[in-house]
């Protein structure tokens, strides 16, 4: 368990390392939003070992939400698309102003984050699909971020959900799900960095729109 | 009461176990989908797109080989008609250097002359069937109807046409292939349909300009004139169609409504008409 623990941490240094790298590739991408949540959520944990206050936590939860839901704005194409990460924006700041003094704060906004984002990756992955930028979908960085972030909150939503309901010793032990998957998440973020800017399009669906 | 205060303790890491895996199936079954359903909807548009290539090489074919036959028949026009006129008059020409009676000398001048007329008719009609004189200087109108003219004057089959709204003339090149086609088509029915009438209207409905042709002999319909446009025969149709294409129109084969007429309509964009003028 310990080593998990400490592979996720370590894991958070490879997207950040990986962007450096090969800054060129991700320019006028929007994933530099993707690259600020990376260095966020390592200094929250580095800052959190220090100070140890739910204050840090809760604050990196609503930048966090604030960071995925202006990736998602910028990178939908479609209006009504837009509209909705607008909404849920909204919906979001209601809730976390409605709730912030409440002790449960950290567990409902990080549980309304998970929906939140999954609905944006689902409405992603569905403009990816039926209006592609790469003969491929999976030629796409967006493509690897988005299911980086649809993995990682599904298979969470569940432990946020009834993260307050667990004993210290059981949180501890199932906190083990969200570091695998926190490891998976960076690994497919540094692909989506490392991969190099597909350039060919469609050319297929061009044929088919003349 | 929300779903947290129902569950007890105990179920929790029942319930967090299957929601975690459920939650993990369902996510990358909808990737595993979407990555799927991609490559199908790719090799789709591939197949579609090679099926397009397959078609248009067929109708590069066609026109090809129509050239060629063409060709073909104008040089067995001059070989074998053109050619022997020529030869028999030159003979008679000669028969005046050996031959010194005037009478003879006469004669054979005058059947000289009486070739060469023929020579000239003949050569005449290979050029009118090369491009019709009265489409150039009068029209389509006026070629087609000429055209229906002569198949009525023949006695085989009652042709007749109406142009209802040709006060503007089509591009030269344009009416000569709008000609074409409709040539093509009297060609099969004279050929194939066993019809007593056949009967043409030109009509135009805000940018569109329709021919319809009308008969009551055997026709097809559109399924059949795909087919044969598919397939390695049916050259004429493939003709018909890659002259269309090149004025971006439309051919619709169907039958009447009273199920007794076959019905061919030509449909045109007269906006293509002036795009091409532009272009050239």
């Amino acid at each position: 368990m310990l080593v998990v623990t400490y592979l996720a941490y370590f894991a958070e240094i490879l997207p950040i390392s990986f962007y450096l790298i090969f800054l060129k590739r991700n320019r006028g991408e929007g994933l530099w939003v993707i690259f600020l949540y990376c260095v966020l959520s390592l200094l929250t944990e580095g800052l959190f070992v220090l100070i140890q206050q739910q204050l840090v936590f809760s604050g990196f939860i609503i930048v966090q939400f604030g960071l995925f839901s202006y990736y998602f704005y910028s990178t939908f194409r479609q209006k009504n698309f837009r509209y909705i990460a607008l909404l849920g924006s909204a919906v979001f700041c209601v809730v976390a102003i409605a709730n912030f003094s409440n002790e449960r704060f950290t567990w409902i906004a990080e549980s309304l984050t998970s929906i939140l984002v999954i609905i944006y990756c689902i409405l992603s992955l569905y403009e990816q699909i039926k209006d592609p930028e790469t003969v491929f979908v999976y030629r796409n960085k967006k493509f690897w971020v988005t299911i980086a972030l649809f993995i990682y909150f599904s298979s969470t939503l569940f432990l946020y959900l009834f993260s307050t309901t667990l004993s210290r010793e059981q949180r501890h032990m199932y906190w083990a799900i969200n570091n695998f998957f926190e490891i998976l998440k960076n690994i497919l973020f540094s692909v989506s960095f490392i991969m190099i800017k597909d350039r060919s399009t469609p050319a297929t669906m061009e044929y088919i729109d003349n | 009461m929300t779903l947290l205060d129902v569950t007890s303790p105990g179920n929790v890491s029942v319930v967090l176990f299957f929601g975690t895996i459920g939650m993990l199936a369902l996510t990358i079954g909808l990737i595993v989908f979407i990555i799927f359903h991609q490559r199908k909807v790719i090799r789709y548009q591939m197949k579609l797109q090679k099926m397009e290539q397959d078609q248009q090489k067929l109708l590069l074919n066609a026109s090809i080989r129509l050239q060629e036959e063409e060709r073909q028949r104008i040089a067995a026009d001059l070989h074998d008609d053109a050619g022997p006129l020529l030869a028999t008059a030159r003979l008679y020409l000669n028969e005046n250097l050996v031959n010194l009676d005037k009478t003879t000398q006469l004669q054979s001048i005058y059947n000289a002359k009486q070739i060469i007329d023929d020579t000239i008719q003949l050569i005449r009609n290979i050029s009118h069937s090369l491009m019709p004189p009265t489409l150039k200087n009068f029209g389509l109108e006026s070629a087609v109807n000429d055209l229906f003219q002569k198949i009525s004057g023949s006695g085989s089959m009652n042709a007749s046409s109406r142009f209802h709204d040709y006060r503007e003339r089509l591009q030269a090149e344009n009416e000569l292939i709008i000609f074409r086609v409709i040539q093509e088509l009297v060609n099969n029915i004279l050929k194939h349909s066993n019809a007593s009438f056949i009967h043409l209207t030109q009509n135009t409905s805000g940018n569109k300009f329709f021919i319809r042709l009308h008969h009551d002999g055997r026709g097809i319909t559109q399924n059949d004139f795909i087919k044969l446009n598919k397939s390695n025969v049916g050259l004429g149709l493939k003709n018909i169609q890659s002259r269309l294409k090149v004025l971006h129109g439309k051919i619709f084969f169907e039958k009447d409504m009273s199920q007794t007429y076959y019905k061919v309509t030509i449909e045109l964009v007269k906006e293509e008409e002036d795009k091409l003028q532009e272009q050239e």
